[in-house]
């Protein structure tokens, strides 16, 4: 009993939690996620020019890094933050945004 | 998901009641100080492991935030726009210990409050930001910042700065002093030195404003001094280090900032102290001898003391400068590390981004970022990533910065009090 009772209220709370928008879980994130949600927050925030990232596809958001990595897209500070790291990195990153809820 | 399962095995093969017992036994935070680090911390933890205890210990009711006090000074920003409340933290699941920690007990893992109850806990992360080193500038004691402030701890000390402004005649001189490093927000006076300069140039445009600095170099800095002569013309003047701009002693009698070349006497005096880690870091015994904390660079664990974790301004981060932004990324790594840690697994080794925008005026936006992971014992940068904007561009560059700016204290301040 305990051990089906114990996941489920695990989850409810986490479910909880997430609906109340708190800050992006971090325990899965791969390394940087975290550091991302500084200006990509978890949570929609109001009358922000940066974009909302979380629950966005992961293809597009790779793709995004590399071009801004590259150059090919121009950017401010993107081009200078995915410099920071590499392809393996970037797609870990990207599909942990992917798997946030929007 | 897998780590939560195994911790959820590890704790049902030992037997233990759920929730509550496993977060009473073992699974106990306390964070000191409810900043950009310690309120970020606490709910972090929370969202990751709703299982855990945890303890966020902090006075004040309300938050004052410096990012964007320099738009308080220039009457572009309300003080009320900068403040905060721990609802959020609350609503985290989050036990607010509304007092300050007078002492911390590293051996027998304790912490003691000012209203006298003491807190036991089985990792502490410590979080208490900046304080001034009082005995380090002649002449600038606590009583010398009422008539000379440093309005680098936001609130009333931000807000007599603006009202001393405001009262100066036109023609008056503003005198800013600029700390050696390391200090709270690198581009900070810079910053400063220009949104008092777009406030002068509107309100008060026979007025001068001089930075006196003890260091020959500072963050943003090109970009800050192409901006200036453009911007404010005849304004602005920064006296170097080497040029005689590192100040010796103050009289806040007369608001006179001596060097070992001149005598300043301003009409506006802005004293940006030397600082060290918070009071409480030296307390516990995780400040070193330059008044701030060593920490390993995966979980931000005190080399001094273990089980204490330290983080923000406080905290020797290698190549990441005291921003907020990074104190709410470090914050988020040391939950995370905690949590595995708690768990008995190894935490991974993190990759860390800081990204601070400065105002020269309101829409004209520059920013400094880093990519920083852990490299021999220290934070070290990414090399080849990072660095400043450009100093030539086209079309709305600076003033689409100035919007990111914006948006990132909505952010951060949303991302770190919920
Ligand atoms: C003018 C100015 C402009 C800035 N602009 C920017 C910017 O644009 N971008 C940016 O990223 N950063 C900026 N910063 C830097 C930023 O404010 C700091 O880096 C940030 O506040 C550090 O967070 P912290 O949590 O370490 O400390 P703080 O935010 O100062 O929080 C420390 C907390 O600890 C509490 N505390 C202290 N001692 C105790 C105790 N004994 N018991 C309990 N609680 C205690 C305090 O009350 C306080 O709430 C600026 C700073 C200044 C001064």
């Amino acid at each position: 009993m305990r051990r089906l009772l114990l996941p489920v209220l695990a989850s409810a709370l986490l479910l909880a939690s997430l609906a109340e928008g708190r800050p992006a879980r971090a325990v899965e994130a791969p390394p940087g996620a975290s550091s991302c949600t500084g200006c990509h927050a978890a949570q929609k925030i109001p009358d922000s020019v940066i974009p909302h990232i979380a629950g966005r596809k992961a293809a597009d958001i790779a793709t995004a890094m590399r071009e801004y990595r590259s150059g090919a897209w121009p950017s401010s500070v993107m081009g200078r933050i995915a410099k920071g790291f590499d392809d393996s990195q970037i797609d870990a990153i990207a599909a942990w945004f992917a798997a946030q809820p929007e | 998901m897998t780590s939560r399962r195994a911790f959820l095995k590890l704790t049902v093969a030992a037997g233990l009641a759920p929730a509550v017992a496993s977060a009473q036994g073992t699974g106990r935070v306390v964070v000191i100080g409810g900043g950009f680090a310690g309120a970020t911390a606490a709910r972090t933890l929370k969202a990751l492991e709703p299982r855990l205890s945890v303890t966020l210990v902090e006075p004040n009711r309300i938050f004052t935030a410096c990012p964007f006090s320099n738009d308080v000074l220039a009457a572009i920003r309300e003080i009320s726009q900068q403040q905060f409340g721990y609802d959020g933290v609350v609503r985290a699941g989050v036990t607010l210990a509304q007092t300050a920690a007078t002492a911390v007990d590293a051996a027998a893992k304790t912490v003691t409050l000012a209203d006298g109850n003491r807190l036991s806990y089985d990792r502490l992360v410590m979080a208490p930001g900046i304080d001034f080193r009082w005995d380090a500038l002649p002449g600038y004691d606590e009583a010398a910042a009422e008539k000379m402030p440093h309005a680098w701890k936001a609130g009333a000390q931000t807000v007599l700065l603006r009202q001393q402004l405001q009262a100066m005649n036109d023609g008056g001189l503003v005198v800013i002093s600029s700390p050696a490093n390391p200090y709270r927000c690198p581009p900070g006076p810079y910053e400063r030195a220009s949104l008092i300069a777009y406030w002068l140039k509107i309100w008060k445009p026979k007025s001068k404003l001089l930075i006196l600095d003890s260091k020959d170099a500072f963050s943003k800095q090109r970009l800050f001094q192409n901006a200036w002569p453009q911007l404010y013309p005849g304004i602005v003047e920064w006296v170097s280090l080497s040029q005689g701009g590192k100040v010796t002693s103050v009289d806040p009698a007369t608001l006179t900032f001596v060097t070992d070349f001149a005598r300043h006497k301003a009409a506006v005096g802005n004293v940006i102290p030397p600082q060290k880690a918070g009071a409480i870091a030296a307390q516990a015994g995780v400040a070193d001898r330059t008044g701030w904390c060593p920490v390993e660079p995966v979980a931000f664990e005190s080399t001094l003391q273990p089980g204490i974790h330290v983080v923000g301004d406080a905290a020797i981060m290698g190549g990441m400068p005291k921003s907020a932004f990074a104190a709410n990324a470090q914050a988020k790594v040391c939950a995370a590390a905690i949590v595995e840690l708690l768990a008995g697994r190894k935490p991974v080794d993190p990759i860390l981004i800081n990204t601070c925008y400065s105002l020269v005026a309101p829409d004209y936006g520059i920013s400094i970022a880093g990519v920083y992971r852990p490299d021999k014992g220290v934070l070290a940068d990414i090399p080849g990533a990072g660095g400043t904007s450009p100093l030539e561009v086209v079309g709305g560059f600076r003033s689409q910065e100035a919007l990111y700016a914006e948006s990132w204290f909505k952010t951060i301040t949303a991302e770190t009090f919920g």
